[in-house]
C-alpha cells in the first residue's frame, strides 16, 4: 500500500467521523462569535476620542477570532485524533493493520497527515473571517497572518501527537481522552504557577502550549520554540507508533519509549540555547527601536536584573510584556531574577517591594519605573552609554468603526447548513 | 512445511496461557485447531500472526495472514471500502459468501454472519501462503458454513496452507485434514482423523 493510499483511507475515516463534523459546526460558531464580538470591541476602540491610535488588528481582531481555535484544539481536537486510533484498536482492525507490509511509522504519518487535513478545513470560518475583515476596509498584515497561523498549526500539532500517543498507550478512547485533558490542565498549571517565577519552573513554562502561543500573538517567532514544540510532536508520534505495535513486548515499547523520549529530550534541550527570534509584527511591539537595540549590543557586560513584584502584580506583567521582551532580544547576556515571585504583593511590608534593581558588572541601580524610556536610561548609565537619539515611531495604526456585516449569517446559518449538507451527502455517498 | 511452530510459550498479563506449543502446517492442508473455551486458540493465533508478544519459543515460515474472531473493521464505512483496502477480491468469490447484495452497507451495520463472511472474504483477498482464520464458522447458519467450507476447500486445494480455529468438533472433522489439539494452553494431540483414532469426540473428551 503506497503513502497516497494510506492517507486516503486515513482521510476516509476522519470524513466518516461524526465528532469532525461535530468539531467543523462548533469552530465555525465559535470562530464567528469571537471575529463579530472583536469587530464590535474594534470598533469601539476606534472611536477617535478612545485608544484609536496604534491599534493594530494583530490584537484586535486576528488573535481573538483564533482564540476559539485554542479552544477547538483543546477540548475538541483530542477526540477526533484518539478516535482515529481507539476505533481501529476497539473494532480489531488494527490487528489486521499490524500485518500490512506497511510500517506503523508510515500509517501514524498518514494519520498525522489526515489530521493536518482536518485542521486546515477547520480554518475555512478563519479564512472567511479575514475575508470579511477586508471587506470591511480592514488592514492586515501578511507576515503577521502566518506567524500567528504558524503558531495555532504548531500548538495543533502538539495536541494531535498526544491524543494520538495517549490513544495507543491507553486502553479506551475515555482513558485516553482523559490524559490528554490532564496534560493541558497540568501545563495551564505550570503556566499560572511559573508567572513571575524565574529559573527551571519560567523556563519550562515557556514552552507550555499557551505561552508559546502568547508569542506568536504578539508577532514573535522564536526558532526554539518552534524547534521544541516539533521534537515534542515528533516524540507524541513516535510513541503512538511504538505502543500500536502489539507483538513487541510491554518492556519492548518501554525501552523504546524511553529511548526516543531521552532523544527528545536532549534535542529540546539543545533547542532552547537558540535565541534566534524574528519580530515580525507590523508595529514591532517586540523590538526596542533600531538606535536602541544598536546601543544595547554593544554592552559586553552580563545584566542582572532582579525584580521584586508579585507574579499577579499588573506592573510585574507591563514590565515582562513591554520590556524584558524587549531586552531579552537585544541584551546576549540578560539575567533576571523574582525574589517575589509566589508573593500575592497585597499585605508586602517588604521596603523592597516595587522596586527593579539592575546590575551591570560593579555598578548597579534601582528603579521603580516599569516604562520602557526610563528602564533604558537606567541600563545606558549603568553602561557609561549616551541615550542614542530615537525617531518616533512611525506606526499610526489602523483604526476602523464598522460593524461586523453579514458576519452572523454567514457563521450562524450558512456555516452550520454547510456543514450538515456536506456530512450528509458524504454519508450517503459512502454507504446510500 | 508452511509454517512450523515450536515450544511457543505466551503470557497474558500474570497468567501463562500457552505452555510449550508445537504444530507444523503443510501448503495445501487446512489444519483444525480445538480445544475447550481458554485453551488458547485466539492466543496462539495472535502470537504466530505477531499481533502479540510470545515470551519464549519460535515462529518460522511463511508470510502468513490472520482474522480474528467476530472482527468489524472500520464500522462507518462500506463493505466494498474495506475489500478494497485488502486488495480486490473477486466477484465470484463476494457471490458464494452472499457478499454483494451488502456492498454499499456500513460494516458497523452487518449481522453476526454477515461481518463473519466479511472478515473471511477479507482474509483469502490478500495473497499469503498461510491463512490464520478464529472460528470461521461461527455465527454463520448450516447452508452458509457448508458454503463457507466450500470455499476454503477450494482455497486450500490452490496450494495455500489453512489453519483454522474451530469449537464445533463435527465442523472441524468435516473440513480438517489435520487436527492439533489444545488444552489449557498445551498441545496434547497432533495428527490426521485416523492418527487421532477416527473419532475425534472421543479423541477430545479423553485428551482435554
Amino acid at each position: 500500500m503506497r503513502s497516497r493510499d494510506l492517507v486516503r483511507k486515513e482521510l476516509a475515516e476522519l470524513f466518516a467521523a461524526r465528532s469532525f463534523w461535530l468539531l467543523l459546526l462548533i469552530a465555525g460558531l465559535l470562530a464567528g462569535q469571537s471575529f463579530i464580538s472583536a469587530v464590535n470591541a474594534y470598533a469601539e476602540a476606534s472611536n477617535p476620542r478612545a485608544l484609536a491610535q496604534g491599534l493594530s488588528p494583530l490584537e484586535g481582531i486576528l488573535t481573538p477570532t483564533l482564540g476559539a481555535y485554542d479552544l477547538a484544539i483543546t477540548l475538541l481536537f483530542p477526540f477526533v485524533a484518539i478516535r482515529l486510533i481507539a476505533a481501529e484498536k476497539s473494532s480489531d482492525a488494527l490487528k489486521l493493520m499490524l500485518q500490512w507490509p506497511v510500517r506503523l511509522g508510515a500509517q501514524i504519518a498518514a494519520k498525522a497527515v489526515a489530521l493536518l487535513v482536518a485542521w486546515t478545513i477547520s480554518l475555512i470560518p478563519f479564512a472567511v473571517a479575514l475575508a470579511l475583515w477586508k471587506s470591511y476596509g480592514g488592514a492586515l498584515h501578511a507576515p503577521e497572518v502566518v506567524n500567528v497561523l504558524a503558531g495555532y498549526t504548531l500548538r495543533f500539532l502538539l495536541t494531535a501527537a498526544l491524543a494520538m500517543a495517549a490513544a495507543a498507550v491507553m486502553p479506551g478512547a475515555a482513558n485516553a481522552a482523559i490524559v490528554v485533558l490532564g496534560f493541558t490542565i497540568g501545563t495551564w498549571a505550570l503556566d499560572f504557577i511559573a508567572a513571575g517565577h524565574g529559573g527551571i519552573v519560567q523556563t519550562l513554562a515557556s514552552y507550555t502550549p499557551a505561552a508559546m502561543l502568547r508569542g506568536f500573538e504578539r508577532g514573535l517567532f522564536r526558532a526554539d520554540v518552534a524547534i521544541v514544540l516539533i521534537v515534542f510532536s515528533l516524540l507524541g508520534f513516535a510513541i503512538a507508533a511504538i505502543w500500536l505495535h502489539l507483538g513487541r513486548s510491554v518492556r519492548a515499547r518501554l525501552v523504546r519509549t524511553a529511548i526516543a523520549a531521552g532523544a527528545a529530550v536532549v534535542i529540546a534541550t539543545i533547542a532552547t540555547r537558540i535565541d534566534t527570534s524574528f519580530d515580525v509584527s507590523e508595529n514591532h511591539r517586540n523590538s526596542f527601536a533600531a538606535a536602541d537595540a544598536q546601543a544595547l549590543s554593544r554592552i559586553a557586560e552580563p545584566l542582572h536584573v532582579t525584580i521584586f513584584l508579585a507574579a499577579e502584580d499588573p506592573r510585574m506583567n507591563d514590565f515582562a510584556s513591554n520590556v524584558l521582551v524587549k531586552l531579552r532580544r537585544s541584551v546576549s547576556r540578560l539575567r533576571v531574577d523574582y525574589p517575589f515571585a509566589g508573593r500575592t504583593g497585597l499585605f508586602d511590608n517588604d521596603d523592597r517591594y516595587g522596586e527593579i534593581h539592575y546590575r551591570l558588572g560593579a555598578k548597579s541601580a534601582m528603579s521603580r519605573s516599569t516604562t520602557e524610556e526610563i528602564v533604558l536610561e537606567t541600563i545606558y548609565g549603568l553602561a557609561g552609554i549616551a541615550p542614542p537619539r530615537r525617531e518616533e515611531s512611525s506606526y499610526a495604526g489602523h483604526p476602523l468603526q464598522t460593524r461586523p456585516a453579514g458576519a452572523a449569517w454567514i457563521f450562524y446559518a450558512l456555516w452550520p447548513a454547510l456543514v450538515v449538507t456536506a456530512f450528509s451527502a458524504l454519508r450517503n455517498r459512502r454507504t446510500g | 512445511m508452511s509454517l512450523a511452530v515450536a515450544r511457543l510459550s505466551a503470557r497474558r498479563g500474570a497468567r501463562e496461557v500457552l505452555t510449550g506449543v508445537s504444530f507444523s502446517a503443510h501448503p495445501a492442508q487446512i489444519l483444525g485447531v480445538i480445544g475447550p473455551n481458554g485453551a488458547g486458540k485466539t492466543t496462539l493465533f495472535e502470537c504466530v500472526a505477531g499481533v502479540l508478544p510470545y515470551a519464549r519459543g519460535e515462529v518460522t515460515g511463511a508470510e502468513r495472514f490472520y482474522v480474528p474472531d467476530a472482527i468489524r473493521p472500520w464500522p462507518d464505512q462500506s463493505v466494498r471500502w474495506t475489500l478494497d483496502l485488502f486488495g480486490a477480491a473477486d466477484d465470484a468469490l463476494l457471490g458464494e459468501l452472499d457478499l454483494l447484495r451488502l456492498l454499499r452497507a456500513p460494516v458497523g451495520t452487518l449481522s453476526k454472519g454477515e461481518a463473519k463472511r466479511l472478515g473471511l472474504a477479507l482474509g483469502l483477498a490478500v495473497p499469503r501462503p498461510v491463512l490464520l482464520l478464529d472460528e470461521p464458522f461461527d455465527g454463520l447458519d448450516l447452508r452458509q458454513t457448508r458454503q463457507v467450507m466450500d470455499v476454503l476447500r477450494r482455497d486450500a486445494a490452490s496450494g495455500r496452507t489453512l489453519v483454522l480455529s474451530i469449537h464445533q468438533l463435527s465442523d472441524a472433522a468435516r473440513v480438517c485434514d489435520r487436527f492439533l489439539l489444545l488444552d489449557r494452553g498445551r498441545s496434547v494431540a497432533e495428527g490426521t482423523l485416523a492418527e487421532l483414532g477416527g473419532n475425534l469426540e472421543e479423541a477430545f473428551l479423553a485428551l482435554t
